[in-house]
């Protein structure tokens, strides 16, 4: 067992764990935040998605060890004083989940794409979104929401 | 997972220094994608891992006497945005663009993506037909391997427990140009029933010598000399198709979840003749 310290959604943080645990396993037991969760547990599927040093990791295949010193974002992190960022209203105005469990991964990874690529082309969104699987198939709302989200960001910002 | 000791040592003498010739429960962790789901699997399980991460100098990118040198540490999506990796190699660029998805480059490492040693995996295919070979530290010193001899079989390599990949080389490429194929069928899962790296020195289409290296449809990664034998010389599409039927003739292929031998066979025979064409920019 070891302590790590790190800083979660903007605040310091402390906690003991064991050198076998994933990130995403202490970020439900210990700290409540069920945004992240693990579905098909091999770095596929794009469920447990967390950001570690504004980088997205999937959260299955990432010893919680490893973020002593780092800084790791949930989706409950994303809002600020209880405001949705312009992805996650983007997400809900399209109705881009049907039952949710993906949609904490595809908006993170969304978020991902257009930092990286503020107007995406439909291969961009792609190679972005190819790692998150939707059992519910809602990949057209989901798209439709990424788009909606850069127009605004991109007329935001100029 | 069954519990581990953690340990992470800040040099790279260090790391080796923890690890055992003689324990294969000890093992070095890199960006751990590949470890954990072998520890998630129950098919390992470590008594001790010795994580890469907190090593300085391990994770640069750079060219030293026109080659390239890269720090196994460093993680594919760095060398997927590298402008130096995009100039000395393209190929490996756009091979990464096809590995995995963005979270797992963005953890998994180039030491770990030699060392893991699934037949399936792309970037050793690439880097035989690169001519690469990697800079490997053992208690006793430094030795380089060049990754074509690299394998040993399925999951195996040459490495001794004790010694780690430091740095992959990439030798200058002197205007050889290079492509990577691999065909998915929609099997078991998602990996590659074939992959198919060549590398060629040409004048326009006419293939002065041809690097030509299967994976995925046999037991490692391997060049296949009786196909560039046959590739030497070729012009044109006549000429590629006669090294793919060498390659087909070749290749000791497997049968698996991704597809008979026969079956992959008939890949390669069409592959290699493919990779030949995408690596010349021929119509
Ligand atoms: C969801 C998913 C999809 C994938 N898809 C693909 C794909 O499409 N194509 C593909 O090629 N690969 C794919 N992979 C495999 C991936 O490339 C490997 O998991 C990754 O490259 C391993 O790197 P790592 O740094 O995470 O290694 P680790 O998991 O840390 O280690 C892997 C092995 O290498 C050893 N090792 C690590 N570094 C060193 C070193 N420096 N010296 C000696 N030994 C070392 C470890 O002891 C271990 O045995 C996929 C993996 C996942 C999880």
């Amino acid at each position: 067992m070891r302590t790590i310290n790190f800083t979660l959604n903007g605040e310091q943080v402390s906690a003991h764990v064991a050198e076998h645990q994933s990130i995403v396993e202490i970020l439900r037991d210990r700290f409540d935040l069920f945004g992240a969760r693990e579905s098909c547990a091999q770095g596929l599927c794009g469920c447990c998605t967390v950001l570690v040093d504004g980088t997205a990791v999937s959260g299955c295949l990432y010893l919680a060890a490893f973020a002593n010193g780092k800084s790791i974002t949930t989706v409950e992190g994303l809002a600020t004083n209880g405001k949705l960022t312009p992805i996650q209203e983007a997400f809900l105005e399209v109705g881009a989940s049907q039952c949710g469990f993906c949609t904490p991964g595809f908006v993170l990874m969304a978020g991902q794409l257009l930092e990286a690529h503020p107007d995406p082309d439909d291969d961009d969104i792609r190679h972005y979104l190819s790692g998150n699987l939707c059992r519910c198939a809602a990949y057209p709302e989901i798209i439709a929401a990424v788009k909606l989200a850069a127009g605004r960001l991109k007329a935001g910002t100029t | 997972m069954t519990p581990f000791e953690l340990a992470e040592p800040k040099t790279l003498k260090e790391a080796v220094a923890l690890l055992d010739a003689d324990d294969p429960t000890i093992r070095p962790i890199a960006g751990g994608t590949a470890l954990m789901l072998m520890m998630k699997a129950g098919v390992f399980r470590p008594s001790k891992l010795v994580s890469l991460s907190a090593i300085k100098d391990m994770s640069s990118i750079e060219t030293v006497n026109g080659e390239l040198k890269v720090g196994a540490t460093t993680p594919l999506a760095v060398l997927e945005r590298s402008d130096v990796v995009r100039k000395h190699a393209g190929v490996i660029i756009k091979t990464l663009r096809t590995l995995s998805n963005i979270r797992v480059r963005n953890v998994a490492t180039v030491g770990g993506a030699l060392a893991h040693a699934d037949p399936h995996m792309d970037l050793p295919p690439v880097l035989i037909a690169l001519g690469a070979r990697v800079v490997v530290q053992g208690k006793s010193g430094e030795r380089a391997i060049p990754v074509a001899d690299l394998f040993a079989g399925y999951f195996e390599t040459v490495l001794v427990k004790d010694e780690l990949i430091s740095s992959l080389i990439v030798p200058a490429q002197n205007g050889r140009r290079a492509a990577y194929l691999k065909c998915t069928t929609r099997a078991v899962h998602d990996w590659p029933a074939l992959g198919v790296a060549v590398s060629v020195a040409a004048d326009g289409n006419a293939i002065k010598d041809a690097s030509i290296v299967v994976s995925a449809a046999t037991e490692k990664p391997g060049r296949l000399v009786g196909a560039e034998k046959a590739a030497q010389g070729t012009v044109d599409d006549a000429g590629w198709r006669r090294a793919g039927e060498a390659a087909a003739e070749e290749a000791e292929l497997i049968t698996d979840g991704q597809g008979s031998a026969a079956y992959k066979k008939e890949l390669v025979r069409v592959y290699v003749a493919r990779a030949l064409r995408a690596a010349l920019g021929a119509q």
